[in-house]
């Protein structure tokens, strides 16, 4: 299926030697068919709702560039309302998060409720005598609204699945590594910053376990990070529909034992794994879940990350731009010493000062520009890494997934499904054209 | 109207009941402590840069957030929130251990910068030490065409250390919210 700009976007990803082209990291049209095609379309990760817990509490987030305000109305019911006046388009929001009682554009001074509706007019009667109509002048809303869990997505097309369905098994589980922490709260403070690449680079890293002892190898040798008790040869990959999958080491009973011996015997941060041992939390993530070390993504572009304790969105902002935010967020109930420790471990290993982070900047900024040479583009990027040996096995609940060493059968499955989103002219034919996790891959 | 009184908008003058001598001689010390901090940093001296701290050290940047007016209490991360450092002494010596390993790969090939610090204020003098604010501008280039750019200001306790001192404490705000560079991989 050839898109309206006459690209046939499944050619452009190779599955049988697992290559993908790389003019899908930098040519301005496959961008903006992304930001129509992928992000209006997709159920895209709001905010988590303890971050706005009060009627009219605001936070700012994008579906891809478009800025969209989360806020609760005054029955407390959630609301995504796109941040842009219906008159002259300026934001009627600009602090990234707060609490309002309403919307007031700065320009003429229209005015919306948290619901969206335009309640205030100036000159309505005298200027534009009583004849606007301003029940169909609202800001332009989000087409469904819904929260798993505490964690809200929204979607801009009316036609997108409900978000059980488009979460499938392993987005559902992902969240609940999440979720089965407890009584889980976003801490204070969202990491905002820029990197000059393209998004889907920085998310195909999320599953990569393979630049660890290379690209982060001066935090090894700098004793920030220990020595994991996984294996690079016992890796679970879950793969889900719409393109959401679970990449990374198998994590058992005598590892989470032994971590727990390394955590009280040392200062390090904190790398607990006990919390997977509670009943409750036991029977939200299922035995696979338990188990699994690996890294989920929300397709497109939210990670779950440090088994739990983190999130990260990678926000598209041009072809050769990403902007990584990273949430903290953890157990209301955890021990103080504990909470101390895993903040610090957030503070330290992830975002622009991150002692894992700030070497992966500039990995993915010369992979994009590097896309961009004439030459250079016409050779495709390689995921064949343990390619033609993943058998998919489906546990009693349906989950998709594959017992491997080291792979990248997450980020090519990440890939596939983006052909697909990008083929698809529409929900309906998404929906009825997209890959089921089975056989070999 | 009556004329405005020019030194009513300034803060009482820090460090009132000292004499001018001995405020200017400090002022002096203080500022060539900074500058030789600087150019220990500009230089990569890394090991000089960390025994200017003192064992109990707190080095600190917040996240700064766009907040309305109103809110403007809370456009900065408390302590003990999420900050993009957090460090004790043993953190920060951690960090130049990752710049000495020779594989620190954001900064190898080396970046290049320049740190310049202003508009030094010694506000405060407690038995063993000082507040004293500063402004810096941070500029970095990379590799061929990279520039980055930091402003903001900082926030110091010195302690007395012989003739000269050491940070027992830094806060770093920043004036940016996005940070607009790819990563923080140098000291402030």
């Amino acid at each position: 299926m050839h898109a309206p700009n006459g690209i046939d976007y499944r050619s452009l990803v190779d599955l049988e030697h697992g290559t993908v082209d790389r003019r899908i990291f930098f040519a301005d049209d496959i961008y903006e068919t992304e930001l129509g095609r992928i992000f209006a379309r997709a159920w895209n990760f709001m905010c988590h709702e303890s971050q706005i817990p009060n009627p009219g509490d605001f936070f700012l987030n994008f579906i891809g560039e478009d800025s969209v305000i989360a806020t609760r109305d005054r029955d407390g019911n959630l609301q995504v309302l796109l941040n842009t006046c219906r008159h002259r388009g300026n934001a009627v929001c600009r602090a990234e998060l707060g609490h309002a009682t309403s919307f007031m554009c700065t320009y003429h001074g229209w005015t919306y409720d948290l619901e969206g509706k335009l309640i205030g007019v100036p000159g309505y009667k005298n200027f534009y005598h009583e004849e606007l109509k301003r029940e169909e002048w609202g800001l332009v809303k989000a087409a469904k609204v819904e929260s798993y869990k505490g964690f809200v997505f929204a979607t801009m097309d009316p036609t997108a699945p409900p978000l059980d369905e488009y979460l499938g098994e392993v987005g559902r589980l992902g969240l609940s590594m999440v979720a089965a922490h407890g009584d889980v709260a976003v801490v204070d403070g969202i990491q905002k910053y820029r990197i000059g690449c393209n998004w889907k680079l920085a998310v195909d890293n999320l599953f990569d376990w393979y630049h660890v002892q290379v690209s982060h190898a001066s935090s090894l040798a700098a004793g920030y990070i220990r020595r994991p008790p996984w294996t690079s040869m016992d890796h679970i990959v879950a793969l889900g529909e719409y393109g959401h999958a679970i990449g990374g080491p198998r994590l058992t009973r005598e590892m989470r034992e032994e971590l727990a011996r390394q955590q009280s015997t040392t200062d390090s941060p904190y790398m607990d794994e006990s919390w997977r041992d509670r009943p409750e939390a036991q029977a939200q993530l299922g035995a696979f879940g338990v188990e699994s070390r690996g890294h989920p993504n929300i397709f497109p572009n939210l990670w779950i990350a440090s088994s739990g304790t983190q999130l990260s969105l990678r926000l598209p902002r041009g072809p050769g731009s990403t902007e990584i935010w990273w949430f903290t967020i953890l157990d209301r109930d955890m021990p103080p010493e504990l909470r101390k420790s895993a903040i610090m471990r957030a503070n330290h290993t992830f975002g622009p000062a991150g002692m894992l982070e700030q070497d992966d900047g500039e990995n993915w900024d010369q992979s994009t520009r590097a896309a961009r040479g004439m030459v250079g583009r016409r050779y495709p990027l390689n995921f064949s890494m343990n390619l033609g040996h993943g058998t998919i096995r489906h546990e009693p609940s349906g989950l998709a997934h594959i017992d491997t060493n080291i792979s990248e059968h997450a980020q090519l499955w990440t890939y596939r499904a983006w052909t697909e989103w990008m083929a698809a002219e529409d929900w309906d034919t998404l929906r009825r054209n997209h890959s089921i996790p089975n056989g070999t891959v | 109207m009556a004329e405005a009184d020019a030194t009513a908008i300034l803060p009482a003058m820090p460090l009132s009941n000292r004499d001018l001598a001995y405020r200017m001689q400090l002022q002096f010390l203080v500022e060539q402590f900074y500058y030789a901090e600087a150019a220990a940093l500009d230089q990569r001296r890394y090991d000089d840069w960390l025994a200017l701290f003192t064992d109990d050290v707190h080095y600190w940047m917040p996240v700064r957030r766009t907040r309305t007016s109103n809110e403007l209490d809370q456009e900065f991360t408390a302590p003990g929130a999420v900050a993009y450092f957090d460090d004790t002494k043993a953190m920060l010596a951690t960090r130049v251990r990752k710049l000495q390993t020779g594989y620190s790969w954001a900064e190898d090939p080396p970046s290049r910068t320049r740190h310049l610090i202003t508009n030094v204020q010694i506000l405060d003098e407690h038995d063993d030490g000082f507040d004293v604010i500063s402004n810096f501008h941070v500029y970095r280039t990379r590799l061929n065409s990279e520039e980055d750019s930091w402003i903001g200001h900082r926030e110091d306790v010195l302690r007395r250390h012989g003739a000269s001192f050491l940070i027992a404490n830094r806060k770093i705000f920043l004036e940016q919210t996005v940070l607009l560079a790819r990563n923080l991989s140098n000291f402030f």
